[in-house]
């Protein structure tokens, strides 16, 4: 479904210098899988999820589709951010309608679609208001629902809940398991939390400290349907948890201010 | 008791008329020809008011702002949106525009004259100019504020460079182009009434400097009413507009008025 092809990524930063923020990765995600990229911050795990978007361009490698090359964003790809990027001009209706439009669906099929999707994602109520009165959690799911209503195969998640306090986060990551279970999209799911990675994954992808390569590839075999309240007792999932925590732990270090720290974070590590 | 201050419209009108008893009081105190008392200036509004004469003036005078600054906006917001969105664009205007943004219009009239004359063209350019700089810088901001996902989210959605300019960036730059708006119709009718004053065929300015130099002050401080009045009416339809037009927005930070005049 999608193939990541030996993709680096470097940024020239203000000061001149360039910065390597992503080296040498390759992944494949089946059709269906719902994978998580995981790593401390400023491993370029978003950089990579903006590239499988054509949101931002590689450096080298490559990203296929379905054996297309991505060349630029498309409705195969439908990107869910942090900061939700709604457009606050419009309604809930007409953010979650505004893509369906977009691709020309008849006004009426639209707004029956996008009627659907906010009562699936528990906004009933809420169709007239806009972005600015709803809370973090809502906002997100209109979000959610915005990106689902244009139909992609693939959703692109990028630390959806990291804006949202830890109450509204587990209750969001069910309701994201609960929608996924009906069509089981191919999911590429950003965060920094290894408990979200675990619960929602089929795998987990462990990325180094900068620049970002690819650590360690988790499968996770828990049954789904899954819920938090089983698996938090669940022996293995303890141990997938304290698993990719220690994976996480080895990376701790401090990278060199600029210029070449690919060689120090890796030695960080021990090579799994 | 309900406090004064909590009805709706009485702080303004209570301020109003200690401004005209203040005037009136000053007038009796000094007693010279150049400060006419209140009642006696603003018993000639409704003489002008009622004058087609100086109607018609005062109709060419709205006439002129309204062009100018019609024309002022469909140059400005694009300009702007795309000084915003692109870095060649901003690097082109943004130099022509600090060096013209501080020189007051009324200072260019004169060149302004040479070439169009005293007629209708000139004072329009200048209105012109008074109201694009403002407009173009607040476009300018509200453009390059756009979040960068957002525009990503519409890119997904199939929408091409000039769609997403047209759909996502003009709205959402749309609560900060309209405190530029704001401070561009307050220019508008500065440079409204100055370039009549400098070209000197007909306008509300011309109606203010004829009857200063035939020393009729009452006429001349009517003339100054009727000015604010309508500076007054503007803004209320400004503000009956803003909610209408952007009431999805959080409140935008609001920049004084800055008159470069």
């Amino acid at each position: 479904m999608i193939s990541i092809e030996r993709l680096s990524k470097t940024f020239e930063t203000a000061r001149g210098t360039s910065h390597l923020a992503l080296s040498d990765i390759s992944l494949d995600v089946a059709e269906g899988e719902f994978v998580s990229i995981l790593g401390p911050s400023g491993c370029g795990k978003s950089t990579l999820l903006y590239i499988v978007g054509g949101f931002v361009n590689p450096t080298s490698g490559a990203v296929r589709v379905k054996g297309a090359a991505v060349t630029g964003p498309g409705p195969d790809r439908g990107p869910v951010f942090q900061e939700f990027a709604l457009f606050p001009w419009k309604t809930v209706l007409g953010n979650v309608m505004y893509g369906l439009l977009e691709q020309g669906a008849p006004k009426k099929i639209a707004e029956d679609r996008a009627r659907a999707l906010i009562e699936m994602v528990h906004l009933k109520g809420y169709e007239n208001f806009y972005p600015k009165e709803l809370s973090g959690g809502m906002k997100q799911r209109v979000a959610i629902a915005r990106t689902l209503a244009y139909g992609p195969s693939i959703l692109l998640m990028d630390e959806p809940f990291g804006a949202l306090d830890a109450h509204t986060r587990t209750g969001m990551q069910h309701e994201l398991l609960e929608i996924w279970e009906r069509d089981r999209k191919t999911v590429l799911f950003v965060t920094h939390s290894v408990e979200e990675a675990v619960f929602l994954s089929d795998r987990v992808v462990v990325l180094t400290r900068s620049p970002g390569r690819i650590k360690q590839i988790i499968d996770i075999d828990l049954a789904r349907p899954r819920r938090r309240a089983a698996l938090l007792v669940d022996r293995r999932y303890q141990e997938y948890v304290v698993e990719i925590e220690k994976l996480m732990d080895e990376q701790v270090v401090i990278p060199p201010p600029k210029g070449e720290g690919a060689e120090r974070s890796e030695a960080g590590g021990v090579s799994s | 008791m309900t406090r004064i201050s909590a009805i709706p419209g009485l702080p303004p009108l209570i301020a109003a008329a200690a401004l005209l008893a203040l005037w009136e009081l000053a007038a009796h105190t000094f007693d010279i020809s150049g400060l006419p008392p209140a009642h006696v200036a603003l018993r000639e509004v409704p003489v002008i008011l009622s004058d087609p004469e100086a109607l018609l003036n005062i109709l060419a005078s709205i006439r002129r702002m309204l062009i100018g600054f019609a024309l002022a906006l469909s140059f400005a917001i694009p300009v702007g949106l795309m000084m915003g969105r692109a870095r060649l664009v901003a690097a082109f205007f943004n130099p022509l525009l600090m060096i013209i943004y501080p020189v007051p219009k009324a200072a260019l009239m004169p060149i302004i004259m040479l070439w169009l004359g005293v007629g209708d063209a000139s004072k329009t350019l200048v209105i012109f100019l008074g109201v694009s700089l403002p407009v173009i810088y607040h476009s300018y901001q509200g453009a390059r504020a756009v979040e960068e996902k957002m525009l990503w989210s519409a890119a997904a959605m199939g929408m091409n460079a000039r769609a997403r300019l047209l759909r996502v960036v003009f709205p959402a730059a749309l609560p900060e182009i309209m405190v530029g708006i704001r401070t561009g119709l307050v220019l508008a009718l500065i440079t409204m009434v100055t370039s009549e004053m400098i070209a000197r065929k007909q306008g509300v300015g011309d109606i203010l400097f004829n009857a200063l130099a035939m020393a009729q002050y009452e006429t001349v401080y009517a003339t100054i009413v009727i000015i604010g009045l309508l500076g007054f009416a503007i803004d209320v339809g400004f503000e009956w507009l803003r909610p209408r037009l952007v009431g999805w927005a959080d409140p935008v930070h609001e920049i004084a008025v800055v008159g470069s005049t």
